[in-house]
């Protein structure tokens, strides 16, 4: 038994060095094409985590519409457009700029780490583990169908958005 | 009836999809402007007939009470405002003016949902709906102007993006601690957890911080002034008012909420007002535009309006909500006349005000009840607005704070004072005279008048706005 709670525990971790890592690629690459990739190795560590969770389905759906759809979008926006001619030009902020961001940010980490690591986390006391289809269909279109609805107004704001934007380019580039 | 409860929201919709269609083909800007001012009025009054109504909608997300609908009054007036004190939309690229006022239908829209949304889910996606309708109207600004407005659109962009992963990771841990997205639920657990658990203030502070993005407050204003000066005048005019409005309801919700014992929240919230306050005014001192100077002054103001709403009680959240009325009428009167001295949508300097007492007196009147209303010189509705916010402060105790208010006015007297002395100095040459259309004139009595009267006469506005707060219940 307890060899499959390692192995659990072990792919949970995996699953979370993925997220890292691909966050890092994306923050690091001075290629928009390397930048993907490392979103698409970030968001496969998030539907590991959802598999981890006991939902199949969201990491599936993670799997198809962010990775599957998301990311190859992008690529292929990038290759459609104009090539690059040189990778980003590199500029190192100052070196006092570095010090107070990496203070800053270990401040923060460490507060949230503090606070985390004090916290009992309660279980909720009626708090299901049904994560099946059925089960969050039904919330979607009945608990939650305000904020279904609002997602699909805020994805048509951001198409029309993009596009008039990407129009907006156009003009630019005729003048 | 239920549709009633929904009218404001479905006339703003209305709006949307009117613009929507005009978009599709060629269409003159007088019409549109005709179709943009008729369709606001229409909304004003949809907000205005669903005034009285009450009701829990779509499993307790959506809670329509005296409250949302007082709000859902002023974002539309404020829409009206905006949109009649723009006219021509001149600063705006040609092709592009049915999308704007399309876009800004939407936005304000997203503003409505989101002063009555009662679940963090809506919560979140309200604002983003309001603030997607706003990264794209940013860049619309006409080429010939600089190239600023693509920058600001871009920052506006990435920055409001962090905000919202900070709103989320904090929305985690009150889901985490809380166990629950709904507003009516968390408000039986969230006190006592506030007590007791620091995370849970941490995540609180989180979950405000992204709101604060948006209310320009002290830990979120940094990129305030950039965009407003790259934005176009009349876009500028609606950021700087409009989500404020909105973003001052859910706060006011959120800490209504976690109640007046979560002392360390209080806390928080002082130092974040006094730090914007200070800021915002020390740096208004050296701005020379005035888009600039304004972007700063709403930094102080956000500090202002928080020191209400961290009063915690009924007169705290009244004050608060009749602060950010004046405030809305006050920078509207400065960017109206911006508005209409810039006669190619151009950013204004100081210079530019020169001789306007001779040139347009009723703008240079305007300007000078804005300035004067903003320092918070009686009789307007300025002075009255931090007269009752700093009792609301006093009679809570934070006497320090009340005086750290105090002196920060008196520093932002000299920058507004220098608004109205550069529109009342004589011109060395005698400057074209400004001409104003009816409705503008008429625009500009309006706000000349509303901003003495609500100062001289507010029992009305403010009984009105204690009422909205008990009905939040």
């Amino acid at each position: 038994m307890s060899f499959y709670r390692y192995l659990a525990e072990g792919l949970f971790f995996g699953f979370i060095v993925c997220i890292f890592a691909g966050a890092f690629i994306s923050l690091r690459a001075r290629q928009l094409m390397n930048s993907v990739l490392g979103l698409a190795i970030s968001l496969l560590g998030v539907a590991g985590l959802f598999y981890h969770l006991g939902s199949p389905f969201l990491a599936l759906m993670e799997l198809l519409i962010n990775i599957g759809v998301v990311c190859v979008v992008i690529a292929f926006g990038i290759m459609v457009g104009p090539k690059p001619d040189q990778a980003a030009e590199k500029r190192p902020p100052p070196k006092r700029n570095r010090m107070l961001a990496a203070g800053a940010c270990l401040a923060a980490s460490a507060l949230l780490l503090w606070t985390v690591l004090n916290t009992p986390w309660n279980p909720a006391i009626a708090r299901i583990g049904d994560f099946t289809i059925r089960h969050l269909g039904e919330s979607l279109l009945h608990q939650f169908c305000l904020p279904f609805e609002l997602i699909s107004i805020l994805l048509l704001v951001a198409i029309i958005g993009a596009l008039i934007i990407a129009r907006i380019g156009r003009y630019g580039a005729r003048e | 009836m239920q549709m009633m409860l929904l009218l404001p929201e479905l006339t703003l919709c209305l709006m949307a999809l009117v613009f929507f269609f005009c978009a599709l083909g060629p269409c003159k800007t007088d019409t549109l402007n005709n179709l943009a001012s008729g369709l606001s009025v229409l909304c004003l009054a949809a907000a205005v007939a669903g005034f009285n109504q009450e009701g829990m909608l779509f499993f307790q997300t959506y809670r329509v009470d005296l409250f949302s609908q007082l709000f859902k009054i002023i974002l539309t007036l404020g829409l009206c405002l905006t949109i009649w004190s723009g006219p021509g939309l001149r600063g705006i690229e040609e092709q592009l003016r049915p999308e704007y006022y399309l876009f800004l239908a939407v936005a304000t829209l997203g503003m409505t949902l989101l002063s009555s949304a009662h679940e963090l889910l809506t919560i979140l996606l309200s604002l983003e709906i309001s603030a997607f309708a706003l990264f794209a109207i940013i860049p619309f600004r006409h080429q010939t102007m600089r190239r600023e407005h693509l920058e600001a659109a871009i920052k506006y962009f990435l920055f409001s993006a962090i905000a919202t992963g900070l709103l989320l990771y904090g929305m985690s841990y009150v889901f985490g601690l809380g166990h629950s997205t709904l507003l009516g639920e968390l408000a039986q657990t969230l006190p006592a957890l506030m007590q007791n658990e620091p995370l849970a203030v941490v995540g609180m502070v989180m979950l405000l911080c992204g709101f604060f993005y948006k209310l320009a407050l002290f830990p979120m204003h940094f990129l305030t002034p950039d965009v407003y000066e790259g934005s176009a005048n009349e876009t500028t005019s609606f950021i700087a008012t409009l989500p404020k409005i909105a973003v001052i309801a859910i706060i006011i919700r959120l800490v209504s909420l976690v109640g007046a014992e979560a002392v360390s929240l209080t806390w928080i919230l002082a130092v974040f007002a006094v730090m914007s306050m200070t800021i915002g005014n020390l740096c208004a001192l050296v701005q020379n535009d005035l888009k600039r100077l304004l972007a700063y002054s709403s930094i102080a103001h956000a500090g202002y309006v928080t020191i209400g709403v961290l009063s915690v009680n009924q007169i705290g959240f009244a004050a608060a909500i009749y602060y950010m009325l004046g405030y809305l009428l006050m920078n509207l009167a400065c960017f109206f006349v911006i508005y209409q001295l810039a006669a190619e949508g151009e950013n204004l300097t100081f210079d530019h005000l020169h001789g306007l007492y001779r040139r347009a007196p009723l703008l240079a009147c305007t300007l000078a009840a804005g300035a004067f209303g903003l320092t918070g010189i009686p009789p307007t509705i300025g002075f009255t607005g931090k007269f009752m916010v700093f009792t609301a402060a006093l009679q809570r105790g934070h006497y320090t704070l009340v005086i750290l208010a105090v002196i920060n006015s008196a520093i932002s007297a000299f920058y507004y004072l220098k608004l109205v002395r550069a529109a009342y100095r004589p011109m060395a040459e005698s400057g074209e005279s400004v001409t104003l259309s009816w409705s503008a004139t008429s625009l500009g009595l309006f706000l000349l008048a509303s901003i003495i009267l609500a100062g001289i006469l507010p029992q009305g506005i403010i009984a009105l706005a204690q009422e909205a707060v008990n009905s939040m219940g």
